[in-house]
């Protein structure tokens, strides 16, 4: 049940926001808007960095504490790849709506869940950090994450990239990872049951979707993208969204 | 001060300051010395004496609680943790959008197994809170809201209870089968088949386990010192026999005949903090900036930590099975150290088995 759709994005459809991104993939759609660097409040203050607000507001309901564990890694994460020491004592304030979740066909499920989903994890990421692209906030890497879950099927196990949520109900485990634009592992979480060698090999996946090099000229990237397609290149999709919209804002030049 | 210099006369005022003054004045620089000492035969140690990769012996006190299931008491260092399971009747009649359940009482199959799983998941029969008491640490104050780190914690514990499959959820089934009627003969014939599948049993009612956890004291690594503490309670925990009354139409206890909890598995987590040399390091320039991880941070080292890892595994099966790897806030940790950091945790898993007691 992999997803055949490419990610699609859209950046600046918010007009009053410093910076937004609309970004939809996997059946996953999230608008995020970026404010910054405004002045913080007084208990949020920092005298030497800036503070990276991070609001995560569900597809429907309010947010709980589901959405505070969400809220609280990508801030720390955030704040690792934000020039947060270039403004001190300012506010960085990040709020991602998700607008549309994938429906798990065979059942119907709760509407508000506790345990912390995996799978909207890598969405929520990418329109974050393409949001702060659109904001022009100064960054030291850009970031890209993806969701991985181990499924055994008929005695042997399967990974799957950016499962679906029959997938991560039946998955043996779910991994979410996270890496810089240098190659460098930013996030790790996982859950279920595994080994070290699994880990290994979903890392080695989760790589290759993350951090596909930069495709050369000669047009050979062609051929690799056929032969071992497990995933998105994402690395090159925040590229080439960058670039489009660099192109058009230009366009009147 | 002032006036005693300004009595005795004779000594200068010095501007040396006593090691805790330092250590709360700068913080930082402070640690840092410490663990980069100037010779090297003397060895790296942190402000509360461990080395980097040592951590705090656990202590477990069980059944500390008289009006609970099952409790548990679990100290590290000076974080200090209550846990108390309490199992309350959930009547499936009061379950909005119930299945039924149309397995029988002696499934043992895989797939009664995962529908267990689920079950527990949609009916929300675990329960897990956490709360930081006022005054278990300055940082929690009277009278506001959860705090994020609260709520994160809960949703953590909550997540990796059903990440890890602890509790069975086949425990939890309170199953009823209806008696056959035999006196009406004249109908036997007619509604023979019907009899039949009458005589199925039945769930009808489901045990919610309510965990709740209560930091008495706060010193940093709390997930660590909550989940011991909701793994110990969860061994500890005894229910009582219960049966469906079909005249009451209720679920009715019996003292004296307790069920003791099944736990399956032994998940022991295990954290760690990574500590820079630069605080305030110009970013993008990480090489040279030296790093310590320290295993199991008081909470004066979190405060100047921003990298952290956690590590769950399970080594009662054999092997080294991994139940949960949580690390973010930081670059540092790459694949080689979080795979060195499995080995470090399985030394912590026999340490948290040795206090579990058997």
């Amino acid at each position: 049940m992999t997803v055949t759709a490419a990610p699609e994005a859209a950046l600046g459809v918010l007009p009053r926001a410093d910076g937004s991104a609309k970004y939809s993939y996997a059946g996953y759609t999230v608008t995020a808007s970026v404010n910054g660097p405004i002045e913080a409040q007084r208990r949020d203050e920092h005298p030497y960095e800036a503070h990276v607000d991070v609001i995560v507001r569900p597809a429907a309901g309010v947010g709980a504490t589901r959405e505070r564990h969400l809220e609280s890694i990508l801030q720390s994460s955030l704040t690792q790849i934000i020039l947060v020491k270039n403004f001190p004592r300012s506010l960085i304030q990040i709020v991602l709506q998700v607008e549309d979740t994938p429906e798990n066909d065979y059942v119907n499920t709760k509407l508000v869940q506790a345990s912390l989903d995996f799978a909207i994890m890598p969405a929520l990421f990418q329109t974050a950090v393409l949001a702060l692209l659109s904001a022009g906030v100064p960054m030291r890497a850009t970031a890209t994450a993806t969701a991985v879950a181990l499924v055994s099927q008929d005695g042997s196990k399967t990974s799957v990239v950016d499962p679906s949520p029959r997938d991560v109900e039946i998955a043996q485990s779910v991994h979410v990872l996270a890496f810089t634009s240098q190659d460098e592992l930013l996030l790790a979480e996982s859950e279920g049951d595994f080994t070290v060698k699994e880990w290994d090999e979903v890392y080695e996946t989760a790589k290759q979707v993350c951090c596909r090099p930069v495709p050369t000229k000669e047009g050979m990237e062609m051929v690799l993208d056929d032969e071992h397609t497990s995933g998105p290149d994402l690395r090159h999709f925040l590229r080439s969204t960058m670039e489009q919209k660099v192109a058009s804002d230009l366009h009147w030049k | 001060m002032a006036t005693e210099t300004a009595s005795t006369g004779a000594p200068p005022p010095s501007l040396t300051f006593t090691r805790p003054v330092f250590a709360k004045l700068s913080p930082h620089p402070y640690l840092l010395r410490t663990l980069s000492p100037d010779s090297p035969d003397q060895q790296p140690t942190r402000n509360n004496g461990r080395a980097p990769h040592q951590s705090r012996p656990i202590q477990i006190n069980t059944s500390s609680l008289s009006q609970a299931h099952g409790s548990s008491l679990v100290r590290t260092g000076d974080t200090t943790v209550i846990c108390g399971v309490r199992g309350e009747l959930l009547p499936v009649t009061s379950i909005p959008q119930f299945r039924p359940h149309n397995g029988t009482l002696y499934d043992q199959d895989e797939d009664d197994e995962a529908r267990a799983r689920k079950e527990l998941k949609d009916y929300d029969l675990l329960v897990p809170n956490i709360e930081l008491a006022t005054g278990c640490a300055p940082q929690f104050l009277p009278g506001v809201p959860p705090t994020t780190l609260a709520q994160t914690l809960s949703t953590r514990v909550y997540s990796l209870l059903h990440g890890t499959g602890v509790v069975d959820g086949r425990e939890l089934r309170i199953w009823y089968t209806p008696e056959t009627k035999k006196e009406d003969g004249d109908d036997m014939e007619v509604e023979g088949e019907e009899e039949e599948e009458e005589q199925k049993p039945e769930v009808v009612a489901y045990w919610v386990l309510y965990i709740d956890l209560l930091f008495v004291s706060f010193d940093g690594n709390p997930f660590d010192a909550a989940w011991a503490a909701v793994l110990a309670a969860l061994r500890d925990t005894k229910l009582p026999f219960s049966r469906w009354d079909p005249d009451r139409e209720m679920v009715v206890c019996r003292k004296g005949q307790d069920r003791k909890l099944s736990v399956r598995g032994l998940p022991v987590s295990c954290s760690a903090a990574v500590f820079l040399e630069k605080e305030h390091a110009e970013v993008g320039k990480e090489e040279g900036n030296r790093h310590w991880i320290l295993l199991d941070p008081d909470r004066s080292e979190e405060g100047l930590c921003k990298e952290v890892i956690t590590v769950v595994v399970d080594c009662s099966e054999g092997g080294t099975r991994v139940r949960g790897i949580e690390k973010q806030g930081g670059t540092v940790v790459g694949r080689e150290l979080i795979r060195g950091f499995i080995g470090v945790a399985e030394g912590r898993w026999r340490e948290v088995k040795e206090a579990m007691g058997n």
